[in-house]
């Protein structure tokens, strides 16, 4: 296993170390590395002052041992990571599974060392924002309401943090729109900025309503609704697979299933398995490749204005006007 | 008809003046509440990076007003997207022009330097996100033309005051669209509109930037039909040209679509093709020196006259078929010739 040292700041000046770690160089605002050990992208951009983002898309080809050790301890560090594959955080508290599936949004007090260990074969899509303390203070005054949970956060005399979180359903396709885009250029640049910003405003809604009830569920059942989201998500295309076989499947009354799923997933289940259906429909419009009512008999609708109505209802414009402005 | 002055600028001061004229409420430097003798509803100003500030509006007015915007020193251009439930106006140096409805949103983008009023219907929802960009930074993000060759080439024929109209793309209708359902009030609102308005410049550059290049409009399934039909008939270059009607039954689609699909993806027509790839094929028959007279090849592509093969021959090679023709050389022996 190699093993890279490595440090991260709310500035740019942890990039060269970590290009010579990796063996790459630095090419205009992308860390290329050599294909042996990995392949894909990693790019970084300096969104404000204060404000660092780190995009990976990256598929690596041997078993990395990646060791933070930061120099500055002026920054909190957000990690969304979507990996397919095996990745584990390890700090000297905690060791954790990360992944689409697993927790996929760490936030992590940059005084803290930590490892981070990822499989050769592993496909990993990750975000990193690094925002400096006060930066995300002035986040919070400037809205005027305090919050207990980021005041904590924010406050350096208070014991450091680290919290591993769910992204919400409506980050992660904030993420997966951002996957779809050409890396590099201004236009890139701008949708990386305008992604930073709209995580950042769904995090802060998602504190404001104080959902750190999570804590308080035992943790077989929260692995228990994730695979059902997995199997929702499995079964995308066809009819939604009812309350009570889902709740069979895991063995929960089915009134047990769907406050659980609500409560860890902000949606119920229905509303979640539309979302990301009609997501998924607009996709496939968007590829241009299938026609209206082909993707209507994809995902089973029974009818096109059926598909049409709930397309409608979801997004505010009919899929004709969609693909005819696309 | 009730007349309201304002004036932009990259930074929040600008609202103060329009507050007052107005006689609304602003809070904390982003929100201006229109009173309630005008209309009902909100606006919300922020800045977003260095040289974009973004300014959202969501009102229903009660009565007809005129917002004149006059002349400022920033130079920097306004991109006014416009969402509203019915057809609003901008006035350019006495032009009208007609914007955006809830069926047919529109883009406009305006000078700051050049005075405008904006004339909203009244008692309809006007939903519009207006973007401040300066003129440099546009400049610099656009890489290949200015904006200014952009609209002479899009708007010839309209007067010299800069004002290009578009549709809004269908991502950054659903964008706005999101905006709708949140609280300006809301603690998330702030950073969620940057994005939007980030993503919003993103994807108007990118389209603009895209404008000159042709997109693949051919779907996978379709390309793969057309290409197995050519296989078809290339295969069997030695007998007539299949019908176009016969190709297009194979390919599964209309002799019209079938035929414009395959222009664009071979750049020329099916029997073009075909009759090129035939002559090719002539030509490699006529030197190889197998055949005793030129008659025999012709029968062998399957052509009934002489005179047919030779024109079609001429057209492609400018050459004669017989200039090519390399006869079977006599050999002793041969026992096609004994029988002769």
């Amino acid at each position: 296993m190699k093993i890279i040292e490595h440090s991260y700041c709310a500035d740019l000046s942890w990039t060269e170390p970590l290009a010579k770690q990796l063996k790459g160089k630095i090419d205009g605002n992308f860390i290329v590395v050599p294909e042996e050990v990995q392949s894909g992208t990693r790019y970084f951009l300096e969104c404000e002052e204060g404000i660092v983002a780190y995009y990976i898309n990256v598929k690596y080809y041997k078993n990395l041992h990646f060791i933070q050790k930061n120099t500055k301890d002026d920054f909190i560090g957000f990690y969304y990571d979507l990996t397919d594959g095996e990745a584990r955080l390890v700090t000297n508290t905690a060791i954790c599974d990360l992944g689409r599936w697993k927790y996929n949004l760490a936030v992590i007090d940059g005084s803290l060392k930590t490892n981070y260990q990822v499989k050769s074969g592993s496909h990993t899509y990750a975000l990193c924002i690094f925002i400096q303390k006060n930066k995300l203070a002035a986040f919070i005054k400037d809205d005027t309401v305090l919050f207990s949970d980021l005041q904590q956060i924010t406050d350096p005399k208070k014991n450091t943090i680290i919290k591993f979180d769910r992204i919400s359903n409506e980050s992660f396709h904030i993420l997966n729109d951002l996957r779809k885009l050409k890396v590099g250029g201004p236009v890139f640049d701008l949708n990386l900025k305008a992604t930073v910003h709209m995580l950042m405003s769904n995090y802060l809604k998602k504190i404001a309503r104080n959902r750190t009830i999570i804590q308080t569920i035992r943790e077989t059942d929260i692995k228990n609704i994730i695979a059902m989201q997995m199997f929702l998500i499995e079964n995308i295309e066809g009819p939604f697979p009812s309350i009570s076989l889902m709740a069979k499947k895991i063995e929960m009354s089915e009134s047990k299933f769907k406050n659980l799923f609500k409560k860890i997933t902000g949606l119920t289940p229905n509303s979640f398995f539309m979302d990301n259906k009609l997501a998924l429909a607009k996709e496939l419009l968007e590829d241009k490749q299938l026609t209206i009512s082909q993707i209507a008999n994809r995902l089973h609708y029974s009818n096109n204005s059926h598909f049409t109505l709930n397309f409608k209802e979801h997004f505010g414009i009919s899929p004709k006007n969609f693909i005819k402005q696309l | 008809m009730k007349k309201i002055n304002h004036f932009y600028s990259l930074t929040p001061d600008w609202q103060e003046q329009l507050v007052q004229e107005i006689k609304g409420e602003l809070i904390d430097d982003k929100i201006i509440v229109i009173p309630e003798t005008l209309g009902k509803g909100h606006s919300y100003f922020t800045p977003i990076a260095e040289g974009i500030s973004a300014l959202f509006v969501d009102f229903v007015l009660a009565e007809p007003v005129e917002i004149n915007r006059l002349k400022s020193e920033t130079e920097s251009y306004i991109f006014h997207f416009d969402l509203s439930d019915s057809v609003n106006f901008i006035k350019i140096d006495t032009v009208d022009y007609k914007i955006g409805s809830r069926e047919n949103p529109g883009l406009a983008i305006i000078d700051n330097q050049t005075e405008s009023s904006f004339k909203p219907s009244f008692h309809e929802r006007t939903l519009a996100l207006r973007l401040l960009v300066d003129k440099k930074l546009l400049n610099e993000l656009l890489e290949t033309n200015s904006i200014e060759e952009y609209h002479n080439e899009k708007n010839k024929y309209q007067g010299k005051s800069l004002y290009y109209y578009d549709h809004i793309d269908s991502n950054s209708i659903l964008l706005i669209r999101s905006l709708m359902d949140k609280s300006v009030f809301d603690v998330s609102f702030d950073s969620y509109l940057k994005g939007i308005s980030l993503k919003l410049l993103g994807n108007f550059l990118n389209r603009y930037e895209n404008l000159s290049v042709k997109k693949n409009e051919i779907t996978q399934t379709e390309l793969e039909a057309v290409i197995k039909t050519q296989d078809y008939f290339l295969k069997d270059l030695c007998s007539p040209f299949p019908t176009i009607n016969f190709l297009s039954e194979m390919a599964g689609m209309s002799s019209t679509k079938y035929k414009i699909l395959f222009k664009k993806h071979f750049n020329d027509t099916p029997k073009k093709v075909f009759l090129n790839e035939k002559m090719l094929l002539a030509k490699k028959l006529l030197q190889s020196g197998n055949y005793h007279t030129l008659i025999e090849i012709v029968y062998e592509l399957s052509y009934a006259k002489m005179n047919h093969f030779h024109s079609k021959y001429y057209a492609v090679f400018q050459r004669k078929p017989s200039q090519d023709f390399v006869k079977r050389p006599f050999k002793k022996g041969s026992p096609v010739l004994l029988k002769v």
